[in-house]
Parts: C-alpha cells; sequence; structure tokens
C-alpha cells in the first residue's frame, strides 16, 4: 500500500479487513522514515520497537473484533508534545533524553483509536519559529527542494507519504506554513477545542494543538477524535456542554468567502496571482466573494510578538536544571542558574525570553504590553466584523516561499514571515491550510480562516476546491 | 525613561542566563533593532479599547477537591541531582 | 514615648482544603520530602494549571467574613522571580484585582475601647516549597529542595498600616486566627506554619500626615514573638530617632533565641515581578448573590457563640467568651457537655485547669490527647464523688501529659476517695486527740478551727478523703 495515494479511512478499512496488517504497515513506515530521515531531518526521535509493539496491540483489537477507526495510521509527533515513552526534545539540546511523565492529551486520543505513533518530529529552538532553522538539530530540509526549509517537519513527513498524520503546535503559524511549504492541509483549530495537556507552550494565549494531513479529508476523520472538553486544559472547558458546529454545504451561494484586498500587497510579487487564480476558482466553484478590509495585520503581527515573547519569558523560567533536564556544575546557586539556562535555551529562546523581561519590565509594561493586549481585543474585533458578513476569509499562509538553508538573515525578516499566521492566532479562529499553487516547484498554500468552530466547514470546503499538491 | 541599555541589563538579570558580553552587546543591538521594529505597535491609536488578557472564552473552570497521590517515583527520574528524596541545588548562603 | 508607632502586618494562611490550589496532590503535612508532588505543582513542561473549587469557596468565605468588598471579576497573575522552592520560576497569585479589598476587623485598642483595623486586600496564592540547608548528609553540603508544600493553597491578607502598637497587633492576629477558624478556612497554627506573618513598622511624630521610614520584619513563630519582635524594634526605632539620626529601610529576622532581631538584608530591593495574567487559567466571575450567600452562609463566628453560650447554657458572659475565643475550644466545651450536660461545671474546668495545661504545652484544644471524653470521665468521677475536686486536678495532669484514661490514672496511683465512715472514723480520733487546743477553741466558738482540723484530716489521707463526709463527722464527734 502506498500510503501517499491512500486516505486515512482506506487504510485503516484495510488493516480491518486485513488486507495488511498494523504490524507490517508500521514496519514498512519506519523502514521508509529512517531513509528518508537521512536526507530531510525530519525525525528527532523514531519509535522503532516501540511502534511495533502498538501496532501489534492494533492487531490484537482487530483480532477481538474490535474497529479502531485509525487503526495502524502512522503518525508523526512534534517534539514539543510530551509522548511518554520516546524522549520529549522540545527543541532544547538539554532535553535530548527527558522522559516525560506526562503523555498529550491529543496524542493520547489517537492512539486510544488506534494510531500508532511512529516518531517524533524536529523543531525550532523551544519550538519558537517556522522554520526549523533554529533547531539544536538543523533544519529540516524540504522534501519538494533540498536547500529549501520545509517549515515543519511534520508536513514534511506527511508529504513525503512516510507518515500520514502528524500532530503539531501552531503559535504563530508554524504548522500552517508548513502545511503550505510541504503542499499538505494543515489544520489550527478554534481556540478551547483541543486540549492542550501535553504540549510545551512557549506562548500558551496562542499555542495550539493542530493536525497536518495529505488532505481536508484526512483531517475530518481525526478532528472529533482529538476535540472537545479535558479537565487538564481549562480552555477547554467552552467545549463541556459540547459543540455547536458550524457546517455549511461546499460550492453553493449559502458561502461567502471574504478577500481582504490590501491583504496581499504584502506577498512576494510572485505569489500574488495565485492567490487571484484562486478567487477565480471560488468564484467559479459558485461561493460568493466578498472583498473586506483586514487592516490590522502588521499591528496584529506585532502584537502577537510582543505578547509571545512575554510569555515565553515566564514559561520558560521553569528550566531552571533542578528537576528535569540538565544541570551544570556549580558552586553557586546563581552559576547554576546561569548556565543550566545557558544549555538549555539557545539563541532564539534566550533573545525571546530576554525581550520578553524587557517589554514586561516596569517601564516598559504599559508601553508595550498592555498596548499589544489591546491590539488583541482590536484584531479579534476585526475578524469578528468580518464574519459578520463572511462565512470564511481566504488569506496566505506565508510571505514568500520557503526560505533557503543557506545564509544567515535578520531575526526579524524571519518574524516577519508570520505576517498572515500571526493574527489569526491573535483571533483565537480555526485556520486550514491548503494547497493553493505552485511556484518556481515550490508549492503555495492558502489559509482558509473561519469564524469560532467552523473546522467542518472549512475542511468540506477545502476538499472540494480541488487544487491538492498531490 | 531608562535607557534600552539598562533595560536590557535588567532584563538579563531577570531571566537568569549567563551571558557574554559579545553576546550582550549583540543583544543590544537587536534589541535597537526591535524597538524600531514596534514602533508602528506604540503609534497606533488603541482609543478606549480595553485590554485582551485571555485567549480563551472560558471562566469559573474548576476541578473537585479530590485529593491523589502524588508521583515522585515516576517524576524523580527526570532530576538531574535528586538524593535521599530531597532535589539538590548548591548550597544556598543566607 | 514620643512617637506614634505604626504598624501593618501581612499574613499568609493555609487553606483546610484536601488538595492543593491548583493540581490534585493531597494538601497536607508529610514528614517523606517530595511525595506529594506531581508534573503540575513540579512545573513539568505540558502540565497546566486546574483551580480548586473548595479553594476559591474558602477565599470567598475568608473575604465575606473579613467583611470585604469581593471583586465580581478576578483572576490569577504570575509573579515572576527565580527561587528554587519556586517550581515554574513564577507564583501564581492574584496581583492586579485581588478577590477581596477593603475589609476590615475590630479589636479592643490600648485602652479597652473598639477600634476597626483596616484590610487592604485578600487574595489567593499558591506556596512555595521548603528549602533545607543542613551539612552532610546525603546533600553534601548542597541545599535540599522539598515540594510537599509546592501549590499549597493560601490566602493573603494584608491589613492596613491601622495599628499602633504590639498589643493591637497581637489582639489583631488572634481575631483573625479566630475567624478564620470560624470560617473554616484555615487552623491558623503558627508554630506549624499555616498561619505566616509578616511585618511593617515605622514611627512618626504624632500628627504626622505622612509615615516614617518602615522596617519589615520576618520569622516570627508566634503570635508572642511578633509582640516581642515589635516591640524590640520599636525601641531600636525610636533611640535611632532620638538620636537624630535615620531609620534605614531593611529587613530584619526575628531570633528566637537570642530574642533580638537580625538584619537579613539591607535596603528592601524593590523586586520587578513583571506580573502579568496567567494565560493558562480562566478568570472567575461570581454574582452579587452568589457572594451575598457565602456571607449569610458564613458558620458561627465567635461573638455569636459567645452569646448563644450565654442564652443557651446560661454561662456567664466572661466564660462564653474565653471560650469561644479559639473555635476549638468552644468546640471541646459543647462536645463536653453532649455526655455531660452541666454548663458552668464543664466550663470551669475547661476555661481553667485544661486550658492551663494547654497553653503550657503550646497546644490547641484539638491536639491534646485528652479529649472531651476523658474529660466527662474525670467530670463524672467527681460528681458520683469516686474522686475530690482536688484530686481530679491532679488526675487531669497526669492523663494530660501521659496520655492515659483519667479512671485508669485514678486506680493506678490509688486515689478513690475514702468515703468509708469507719476508715474516716480513726483517723478523725487521732486528729481530733493530736489537736486539742484547736478542739478547745472550736469549742469556743471559733468556727474556723474546723476548717483547720479538716485540713488535717485531708492530709493524712493525702487529699482522698470526702470532705464532706470528714466535716459532718468531725462536728458530729467534737459535739458528742
Amino acid at each position: 500500500m502506498e500510503l501517499r495515494k491512500t486516505t486515512v479511512r482506506q487504510a485503516a478499512d484495510a488493516v480491518w479487513k486485513g488486507e495488511i496488517t498494523a504490524h507490517q504497515l508500521i514496519e514498512k513506515t519506519l523502514k521508509n522514515c529512517s531513509v528518508l530521515n537521512e536526507g530531510l531531518n525530519i525525525f528527532t526521535y523514531l519509535a522503532g520497537i516501540d511502534a511495533v509493539e502498538q501496532a501489534k496491540a492494533v492487531d490484537q483489537k482487530i483480532k477481538n473484533g474490535e474497529k479502531p477507526p485509525l487503526a495502524g495510521i502512522p503518525v508523526a509527533v512534534k517534539d514539543d508534545l510530551c509522548y511518554g515513552v520516546l524522549p520529549t526534545g522540545l527543541g532544547s539540546p538539554a532535553f535530548s533524553e527527558f522522559i516525560s511523565p506526562v503523555t498529550a492529551a491529543a496524542v493520547e486520543r489517537l492512539m486510544e483509536a488506534g494510531a500508532v505513533v511512529i516518531g517524533k518530529t524536529n523543531l525550532d529552538d523551544m519550538g519558537q519559529g517556522s522554520t526549523t532553522l533554529s533547531s539544536p538539530n538543523g533544519p529540516t530540509v524540504n522534501p519538494w527542494l533540498a536547500g529549501r526549509t520545509a517549515g515543519s517537519a511534520g508536513a514534511a513527513a506527511v508529504a513525503t507519504g512516510v507518515c500520514m498524520l502528524a500532530v503539531e503546535s501552531d503559535s504563530g503559524g508554524a504548522l500552517r506554513q508548513g502545511a503550505s511549504h510541504c503542499g499538505v492541509a494543515g489544520l489550527r483549530p478554534t481556540t478551547g477545542r483541543v486540549s492542550r495537556h501535553g504540549l510545551n507552550a512557549h506562548c500558551s494565549s496562542f499555542a495550539r494543538v493542530g493536525i497536518t494531513a495529505f488532505s481536508g479529508e484526512d483531517i475530518s476523520e481525526v478532528l472529533d477524535l482529538i476535540s472537545g472538553f479535558d479537565e487538564r486544559d481549562a480552555a477547554t472547558a467552552v467545549c463541556r456542554e459540547g459543540i455547536s458546529e458550524i457546517i455549511k454545504a461546499p460550492g453553493s451561494k449559502d458561502i461567502t468567502i471574504g478577500y481582504p484586498v490590501t491583504a496581499f500587497d504584502y506577498l512576494e510579487p510572485e505569489l500574488r496571482e495565485i492567490f487571484e487564480q484562486a478567487r477565480e476558482r471560488f468564484a467559479e466553484g459558485g461561493y460568493r466573494i466578498e472583498e473586506v478590509d483586514l487592516g490590522l495585520l502588521r499591528e496584529g503581527l506585532l502584537a502577537y510578538y510582543v505578547i509571545a515573547m512575554a510569555e515565553a519569558f515566564s514559561n520558560h523560567a521553569r528550566f531552571d536544571g533542578i528537576r528535569f533536564g540538565k544541570t551544570a556544575e556549580a558552586d553557586s546557586l546563581e552559576e547554576m542558574y546561569e548556565q543550566s539556562r545557558a544549555e538549555i535555551l539557545g539563541r532564539e529562546a534566550r533573545r525571546r525570553s530576554i525581550f520578553g523581561a524587557f517589554l514586561l519590565s516596569k517601564d516598559n509594561y504599559g508601553r508595550y504590553y498592555r498596548q499589544a493586549l489591546k491590539i488583541w481585543e482590536m484584531v479579534r474585533q476585526e475578524f469578528e466584523t468580518v464574519f459578520e458578513r463572511c462565512d470564511l476569509l481566504m488569506l496566505p499562509a506565508a510571505r514568500s516561499l520557503p526560505r533557503s538553508l543557506e545564509g544567515e538573515s535578520g531575526f526579524l525578516e524571519g518574524w516577519s514571515e508570520d505576517l498572515y499566521c500571526a493574527p489569526v492566532s491573535l483571533s483565537g479562529m480555526p485556520a486550514l491550510t491548503i494547497p493553493a499553487g505552485q511556484v518556481d516547484q515550490l508549492p503555495v498554500g492558502m489559509q482558509l480562516v473561519g469564524p469560532p468552530f467552523s473546522e467542518k466547514m472549512l475542511l468540506a470546503v477545502g476538499s472540494a476546491s480541488g487544487s491538492t499538491g498531490k | 525613561m531608562e535607557t534600552s541599555a539598562a533595560g536590557l541589563e535588567k532584563a538579563i538579570k531577570a531571566i537568569k542566563i549567563g551571558l557574554s558580553l559579545p553576546e550582550q552587546d549583540h543583544l543590544h543591538r537587536e534589541l535597537e533593532e526591535l524597538l524600531g521594529w514596534l514602533e508602528p505597535l506604540l503609534a497606533f491609536n488603541t482609543g478606549e479599547t480595553e485590554p485582551l488578557l485571555f485567549g480563551h472564552e472560558a471562566v469559573n473552570v474548576l476541578r473537585e477537591d479530590h485529593p491523589q497521590e502524588g508521583r515522585l517515583a515516576e517524576l524523580q527520574e527526570a532530576a538531574p541531582n535528586f538524593a535521599g528524596g530531597f532535589y539538590l541545588v548548591p548550597k544556598i548562603m543566607d | 514615648m514620643k512617637y506614634e508607632v505604626v504598624i501593618g502586618l501581612e499574613v499568609h494562611v493555609e487553606m483546610l482544603t484536601g488538595s492543593k490550589l491548583f493540581c490534585s496532590c493531597p494538601n497536607r503535612f508529610v514528614a517523606e520530602p517530595n511525595v506529594n508532588t506531581c508534573p503540575v505543582c513540579l512545573g513539568f513542561p505540558g502540565a497546566l494549571p486546574q483551580l480548586n473549587r473548595e479553594a476559591l469557596q474558602q477565599a470567598l468565605r475568608a473575604a465575606v467574613a473579613l467583611n470585604c468588598k469581593v471583586a465580581l471579576y478576578s483572576y490569577f497573575d504570575r509573579k515572576n522571580y527565580f527561587y528554587p522552592d519556586m517550581p515554574k520560576g513564577y507564583q501564581i497569585s492574584q496581583h492586579y484585582i485581588p478577590l477581596g479589598s477593603n475589609g476590615f476587623l475590630d479589636i479592643e485598642d490600648e485602652k479597652g475601647e473598639l477600634k476597626q483595623v483596616g484590610i487592604g486586600r485578600v487574595h489567593i496564592e499558591e506556596d512555595a516549597g521548603k528549602l533545607l540547608h543542613e551539612a552532610g548528609g546525603a546533600s553534601g553540603g548542597s541545599s535540599m529542595v522539598d515540594y510537599n508544600r509546592a501549590g499549597g493553597p493560601l490566602i493573603e491578607i494584608v491589613s492596613e498600616p491601622d495599628l499602633r502598637s504590639s498589643g493591637e497587633a497581637r489582639r489583631y492576629l488572634e481575631k483573625l486566627k479566630s475567624i478564620m477558624q470560624y470560617a473554616g478556612v484555615s487552623d491558623c497554627k503558627m508554630e506549624e506554619g499555616s498561619l505566616r506573618c509578616d511585618a511593617n513598622v515605622s514611627l512618626r511624630i504624632p500628627g504626622d500626615q505622612s509615615f516614617g521610614i518602615k522596617t519589615e520584619l520576618k520569622n516570627m513563630n508566634s503570635f508572642r514573638a511578633v509582640e516581642k519582635s515589635l516591640d524590640h524594634d520599636i525601641k531600636r526605632q525610636a533611640r535611632i530617632l532620638d538620636s537624630g539620626e535615620k531609620v534605614v529601610t531593611q529587613t530584619l529576622r526575628w531570633d528566637e533565641d537570642r530574642q533580638e532581631t537580625i538584619v537579613m538584608r539591607g535596603k528592601l530591593e524593590a523586586g520587578d515581578y513583571r506580573c502579568f495574567a496567567d494565560p493558562e487559567l480562566a478568570p472567575i466571575e461570581l454574582t452579587a448573590e452568589e457572594v451575598e450567600l457565602a456571607r449569610q452562609n458564613l458558620p458561627e463566628m465567635a461573638a455569636e457563640r459567645a452569646r448563644r453560650f450565654v442564652e443557651q447554657y446560661g454561662l456567664p458572659e466572661y466564660d462564653a467568651g474565653v471560650l469561644t475565643a479559639s473555635r476549638c475550644l468552644a468546640d471541646y466545651f459543647e462536645s463536653c457537655l453532649e455526655h455531660f450536660n452541666k454548663p458552668k461545671e464543664v466550663s470551669n474546668w475547661v476555661m481553667g485547669e485544661f486550658s492551663a495545661h494547654l497553653n503550657n504545652a503550646g497546644l490547641e484544644a484539638d491536639q491534646a490527647s485528652f479529649t472531651p471524653e476523658d474529660m466527662v470521665e474525670l467530670l463524672k468521677m467527681i460528681d458520683e464523688q469516686v474522686i475530690s475536686g482536688k484530686i481530679a486536678k491532679e488526675v487531669l495532669e497526669k492523663a494530660f501529659v501521659s496520655g492515659k484514661k483519667p479512671r485508669l490514672v485514678v486506680e493506678e496511683e490509688g486515689l478513690l476517695q475514702i468515703s468509708d465512715q469507719s476508715e474516716l472514723e480513726a483517723i478523725i480520733d487521732r486528729v481530733i486527740s493530736e489537736n486539742p487546743d484547736t478542739v478547745e477553741s472550736y469549742r469556743g466558738g471559733k468556727g474556723k478551727a474546723l476548717g483547720h482540723l479538716v485540713g488535717q484530716v485531708m492530709k493524712a489521707t493525702r487529699g482522698k478523703a470526702n470532705p464532706q463526709l470528714v466535716n459532718e463527722l468531725l462536728v458530729k464527734k467534737i459535739n458528742s
């Protein structure tokens, strides 16, 4: 079975029917992964024996007459999500052997459904970035074009066909930009829809757990499984009484797609055309297109970074070398802190922690932090206003094509790539990246953003829109 | 208003990471860049907008008060310096 | 003294919940270090806090019991600083909006008049772990951290600088303790750390509007220590001001052994804690009705209970006041009454001998091994004339210390009262013959002389004689 040409549903069906055992499927996947990993640097850890054991357990369940919905489906897990069996590296050199006492809620739920964790995927320094360029393990290579970044390793794992699903975090857009750069589908869910228990968030306000897959259809297979209230994450309390989904059938005049005309001005010129074509395709597909105003993208990006850095400063304070990770030999407490933390936090993590501490200080709190919180509210309102008139909104996922692995560029240049993703993070609304076209042999994706709990509509529209990267 | 250099020095102290002087200088240049980048944020008129504090709309999320045994046995495995039931740190002189 | 004393107190109180503030680890003392810990209270990556419903309820009760205005919207902030006892590198607290503010409690001032002491804020926060600095042993010269207490549920109660003497400070603490105990929020045992107090104290010339330079006092582990350390520092500050110099802002530690304050650190660092709302927790919203309900459902407080004791049991007001000052003692008293319904007699023993022993041992009523059942057994023995009141005091002391049942003490020590007439008559005969002068003066009309003779009989029986019977027999013999 070639996973690249198979849907999650078909693969699970094949395992149910005994056309292939979960064990066989996983053995083959592991082999493919380890071959691919040499060139692309996708995985920080491969599950090996553990994955085989998981697969055998799935086969046993099927023998017992159970029909696990994701029987034997290989899933990759980003390395900032804890999985108690493999090390949880967090994107820190000091955590390469850290076995977490916690397993992320989303991973737990997928495994209960029969999915098999195949390995942990690469990520930026403490998960901070949308390129993997700051990873202590080196960057993940784009499977479409060597020499370019993949954006996210999970997206690369899916795009190469070694895995069918990837569970990934997304704060400022790592998941959505990765999907865009690798030509796959990636969903960042509504705030509170998916439990973040077990996610080492650098920014708690905006970090979400999402799913990357070949297509919207595959994501639909798992969305319900990972959604819903979890006592361990307060934000999921909005789902305590169930979820009221916004569902509309694709391809009808009932669905109005917002087209933010001025937003595309920030795009690299060669990418603009793709979105004009996408607009036309939607119009031809029977959707109503409405031009809308998104005037706060730039301010939203800046507010995102102020808040994200402030929270990173605080969230990363727990890495003190006392209870987990590594500690430095030191004669004094102060020295122990300074050296242990220098080993744990890499360049990007230090930069954000220090600037976060700067922005939160007594002198700067009102000027920067509080101002960012106000802009957060204004951005949220702006998106709300858009969805009073539209059912969904189309936006680019990235400003440019995936970055080159070579050549240093300024940190602000990298951060500015989040222009289209970070404001969506502020809005709290769900966003699905789907492939929109290609430039220079590289895929370019687009975000479909919807009001809270409109994931099913986004997935339906995304699946029907046709232009998959396959 | 203190200078960005003074603020940076305090911030470095606050996060307790040992940094060499060249690293500190480099960070100061980056901070200046950052502050320039953030200027449009400061210039933006937010009027009477109330700051948003939470990205989620949940309120009063409460756990029932049912105690459960602790999990030291699993947790101590992760500790770099653990002996006699205690986490160890360099001697603190009070 | 020519200065006016200005004192404000910051009190931390441990709440009486089953589990910690943000995780399910048990909230109780255990000797074994670090056993009450989990990924949440140790700040492991990916572990999120979950607020304890009961802790919120207790904090709300505390706020209304202290007459606070309750915030209908509040939330938790992170107070960011590093210390090994603080696992996450921040303490979850309520910095910007405390649950309660603008409260007060009443105490008696130096003149015995009622005085209202303002309470600036009552807020919820998590406790820190504990550091031990023992030399050698397993730690090999390291400091050792025990996180059992980390994440424990606390409320912080900050008074306004309304206290004007160390005595007022002590009475404020006693009152606060009583209120917290009655509200079922905390047992407030300072010796065990479930009530901790820091004091700010400064002096000024009476009539001055501004405050003097203050010092902060820490490490007091009893109300007595709070009073003494304040007195000590007030005198020290007065001496400095008298000599025309300035008091220096500093933090001092009370040294119980040396009975003096010792400088901990100089000039208070104006800490920048970079507080911001904790995004991992949900805000707290209360309705005015919920707050009102909490107010109405407050358990009976000391004053009400005292009033009830007077009405229901016919106790003198003095007795009622003493008994209800501590909720434990009042509970003890009422437990005794359930099986021995003679309120005044019980009251005499509970607030007399029993309380004296409690004070000596530094215990609360519920910590004594001499239980209400023991007290009832003792009182019944007196009532049934098995032992005399005097012997009962001895029995109580022995039972209190040894933990033995009173009846067992009486048996073991051979303290049964002698009510056997023939046995007593023999002794009385001997006393009469040995004290002819006293017998004569009694016959001559000096009633007091009889008391002396009774005393002699009691002495001869080591207090075990039934005094009433001795009296009767003596009179009969002398007059016959």
